[in-house]
C-alpha cells in the first residue's frame, strides 16, 4: 500500500536545501536509518542538480516535483520535470579508478545516483516530463 | 554553508562546515580560487563540519588536487572526514589518491 506526499519547487539551485531536508523527513518516517536516509538525500539531490542544470538548463522558473512513499519494503522517490528530454545513458560512465589527473569531471552525479540506491530509473516523454524513480530498500539487510 | 581560510605558516587550514551542494560548491570554488591565485598550492581541508558533500564539491576537490599537484608544487588534503563523507568519496574513486588525518595538527605537520 503506497502513500504518496509531494513537493513542488521551482528549479532553482537555491531550493536543494529544502528538498534534501524534506527527503530526509519522509525517508527516517518510512524506517530508513540514518546512513540511508543520508544515501538517498545524496542522490536526490544529485538527481535534482541534473533536472536544473541539464533539463531546464539552469533556468531557474520551472517546475520541480519530489514524490515520496512506500511501496512494499522500498521507500521509493519520484522525481519530476518539464524540461528538455534528459537522456541519462546519453551521459558517459565516469572513470573512478585511474590518476586523479586524467579524470574527466563529468558523468558522477549519476554514477552516485545508481551506487547510493538500489535502483534507479528513468523514463522522459512530452506529457509527463522526465521521470526519475529512485528506490532504496527499507531492510537493513539488502544493501 | 561557511568556510573559514587560516593562512599558516606551512600551508592555508580551509575549515569547511554545512551543506556543499550544487548551490554552494561554487562559494567552495572561489574560497580555494583564491588560495590558489595568492600562490599558495598546500592546502588542508578541515571537512568536521562537513554535512553534505555532492558531485559539484568532488569536482571542485578533484579540480583543487590537479591545480595543487601540478609541477609537483604542493598537494591537498583533507583532515577530520566524517565517516559518510568518506563513503562518498569511496564511492568516487577519491579515498585511495586523497591523504586524509583524523586531525589538523597531522595534515598540517605533513606539509
Amino acid at each position: 500500500m503506497a502513500t504518496e506526499e509531494g513537493l513542488c519547487v521551482t528549479s532553482s539551485l537555491t531550493n536543494l536545501g529544502d528538498i534534501a531536508e524534506y527527503v530526509a523527513g519522509r525517508a527516517s518516517a518510512a524506517g530508513l536509518d540514518e546512513e540511508r536516509t543520508f544515501e538517498v538525500q545524496m542522490a536526490v539531490d544529485e538527481a535534482c542538480t541534473n533536472s536544473i542544470q541539464h533539463a531546464y538548463r539552469g533556468h531557474n522558473t520551472g517546475e520541480l516535483r519530489v514524490c515520496c512513499f512506500r511501496e512494499g519494503d522500498d521507500f521509493v522517490v519520484e522525481i519530476t520535470d518539464f524540461g528538455a528530454p534528459f537522456d541519462p545513458q546519453s551521459i558517459p560512465a565516469p572513470d573512478v579508478t585511474g590518476p586523479l589527473e586524467e579524470r574527466s569531471i563529468g558523468g558522477l552525479g549519476v554514477y552516485l545516483m545508481r551506487q547510493l540506491m538500489d535502483s534507479v530509473q528513468f523514463r522522459a516523454d512530452p506529457q509527463s516530463g522526465n521521470v526519475v524513480v529512485m528506490r532504496k530498500s527499507t531492510r537493513i539487510s539488502a544493501t | 554553508m561557511q568556510i573559514t581560510t587560516t593562512h599558516l605558516k606551512r600551508c592555508s587550514l580551509i575549515r569547511l562546515e554545512g551543506r556543499f551542494d550544487s548551490n554552494t560548491s561554487p562559494d567552495l570554488q572561489q574560497a580555494i580560487r583564491q588560495v590558489l591565485d595568492a600562490g599558495v598550492f598546500r592546502i588542508v581541508l578541515d571537512m568536521q563540519g562537513v554535512e553534505f558533500f555532492g558531485s559539484a564539491a568532488i569536482r571542485v576537490l578533484v579540480m583543487t588536487y590537479k591545480e595543487c599537484r601540478r609541477w609537483n608544487r604542493g598537494d591537498v588534503r583533507l583532515c577530520q572526514v566524517p565517516e559518510r563523507i568518506v563513503r562518498v568519496l569511496d564511492l568516487a574513486g577519491i579515498s585511495p589518491l586523497v591523504q586524509m588525518f583524523p586531525d589538523c595538527t597531522l595534515a598540517v605537520g605533513s606539509f
